[in-house]
């Protein structure tokens, strides 16, 4: 992904979901789940495990 | 031939030239397809009539390597954030909400959010970086949230909770400040608001946790859409609205009450309008200006005024009534005014050259500077004739009641020479001609019309 000129900021790309609201606070959960979650296993939102993601793979349709 | 803005060179696709007196801004590919879907939109056409955003028309040729070429009016008076008042910073900030807000809804976006892209054109905030909008590409995030707190919404925050004057910070750092910074300065009683959790403390949080990681693409397949670009707007909307600074009690407020500016107010007054009809200045400086009364009867003749007072709360209440009126508001120390910084140290000019004024008045300002600044006296007179324009300078004596309270914890061994009438008036022999002079009804000051020699 190329970014612009300007560094946007990861951490508040995902929070300005979070301020969106209950919506975007799904939104941001699934985004930041897709990120840190790579490349390691983790219990899903629902409990359940899922499976290991490659780092260059693209996140799972859910 | 034309010469780079230096001001503008951070957007690869679009960036400003200087043309003689004509303002160019140059697009390539990306930057001419923003231009074409922002100036096909009917929000632009109400925009630029409005006043909130700059008119552009794009002209017949651009000179390669350039995609196109638009042509921008030129703004009388460039202002930089850290000489705004807080009043200026906040409608700039709702500006920048209001124009993005509208933009979505034209399906396009502003790329940045920096207060540089607004300038102040006869006392109302117009954005002018067309270069900044672009199309609206569905699932993306506001690029420009981070940049928008760190140079809009934390500044106002750091004035209206924390009270402390946010110029010097914006001075020092052009960038602003980091969320983190901003959550080191939170005070008690604001650190759990909701405002301060969210957009403060867990932007802060989130920043060192997740740096570097590219997630713009991850956001857009999350389902992210504009509505919650919509919704920070509007928050943040409702957060500045209703921030106000304590406008704290210095002194300066009631200046205007102490009995020798009412004495003398109408004699100065009258000694400036004949210079202003001998010089017909097309752009004035007010050095000290105070509550802007002298930028006023210098605006009142068609001249551009431009009112620098190191007092935020007086320029503020000037900025609030000079919609119209040919007023520019600059907070600025006079011993100190802003210099060119930045990016190889041209990036933004100094208040000086931006100004370049025709005629500088320097009214009940240079006992400030002599005693309260202690400036000899013949520094402050090479700094006016170096302005290279005529001075309307009130010269005040030791001897004067106002002089007595900013010497009264001096000793005499302590005071610079010069600053008696005798010794003034050499020094001004040196370097000005005096055109006119008039000595006020106290007897301890004088007004001087000079013309540097």
């Amino acid at each position: 992904m190329i970014f612009g000129y300007l560094d946007p900021g990861t951490g508040s790309l995902i929070l300005q979901a979070v301020v969106g609201g209950l919506a975007g606070i799904g939104v941001a959960y699934k985004a930041w789940r897709s990120k840190l979650g790579r490349g390691a296993t983790k219990p899903g939102p629902d409990g359940g495990n899922e499976e290991p993601v490659e780092d260059t793979a693209q996140p799972a349709e859910s | 031939m034309s010469t780079p803005d230096p001001g503008s060179f951070r957007d690869p696709a679009s960036h400003v030239v200087l043309d003689g007196d004509k303002v160019i801004r140059l697009l390539d590919e990306r930057g001419l397809e923003g231009w074409r879907a922002l100036s096909d939109s009917e929000f632009f056409r109400t925009a630029v009539a409005d006043g909130q955003v700059i008119a552009a028309v794009e002209l017949a040729d651009a000179p390669d390597p350039s995609a196109a070429a638009l042509e921008h009016p030129r703004l009388p008076f460039i202002s930089y954030p850290y000489e705004w008042t807080f009043s200026m910073l906040k409608d700039a900030a709702l500006l920048q909400l209001d124009l993005l807000e509208k933009a979505l809804a034209a399906g396009l976006t502003i790329k940045d959010a920096t207060p540089y892209n607004i300038q102040f054109v006869d006392g109302r905030p117009m954005f002018i970086d067309i270069g900044s909008f672009e199309p609206y590409r569905a699932g993306e995030p506001w690029i420009g949230y981070r940049q928008f707190t760190r140079q809009f919404l934390f500044p106002l925050l750091m004035r209206a909770w924390v009270g402390v004057p946010f110029q010097p910070w914006l001075r020092g750092d052009l960038e602003g400040l980091t969320p983190a910074q901003m959550a080191r300065l939170l005070p008690f009683r604001k650190r759990f608001n909701t405002s301060a959790l969210l957009h403060v403390r867990l932007q802060a949080r989130m920043e060192s946790r997740m740096a570097d990681r590219a997630v713009r693409k991850d956001l857009s397949e999350a389902g992210f859409t504009a509505d919650l670009i919509l919704a920070n707007v509007r928050k943040l909307r409702a957060l500045i609205q209703s921030l106000n600074w304590e406008n704290v009690e210095d002194g300066w407020s009631t200046y205007v009450e102490c009995s020798h500016v009412t004495r003398d107010r109408s004699a100065k007054a009258g000694f400036l309008t004949s210079a202003l009809q001998k010089y017909a200045p097309a752009r004035v400086i007010d050095l000290g200006a105070n509550d802007g009364h002298f930028s006023q009867v210098a605006a009142e003749t068609g001249a551009l005024a431009i009112a620098v007072d190191g007092h935020e709360p007086v320029l503020d209440a000037l900025y609030r009534q000079s919609a119209g009126t040919g007023v520019a508001v600059v907070v600025g120390d006079l011993a100190n005014l802003s210099p060119a910084q930045g990016w190889a140290g041209v990036e933004r000019s100094s208040l000086i050259d931006r100004a370049h004024p025709d005629l500088a008045i320097a009214y009940g300002v240079i006992h400030h500077l002599i005693y309260g600044a202690s400036i000899p006296p013949r520094e402050v007179l090479r700094w006016l004739a170096g302005l290279d324009c005529p001075v309307i300078l009130e010269f005040v004596s030791p001897a004067d009641e106002m002089v007595a309270k900013l010497i009264g914890n001096k000793l005499p061994h302590e005071l610079h020479g010069g600053g008696e009438e005798q010794e003034f008036r050499s020094l001004l022999d040196e370097m000005f001609v005096t055109s006119d002079e008039q000595r006020l009804i106290s007897g301890t000051r004088v007004l001087f019309a000079l013309e540097p020699r």
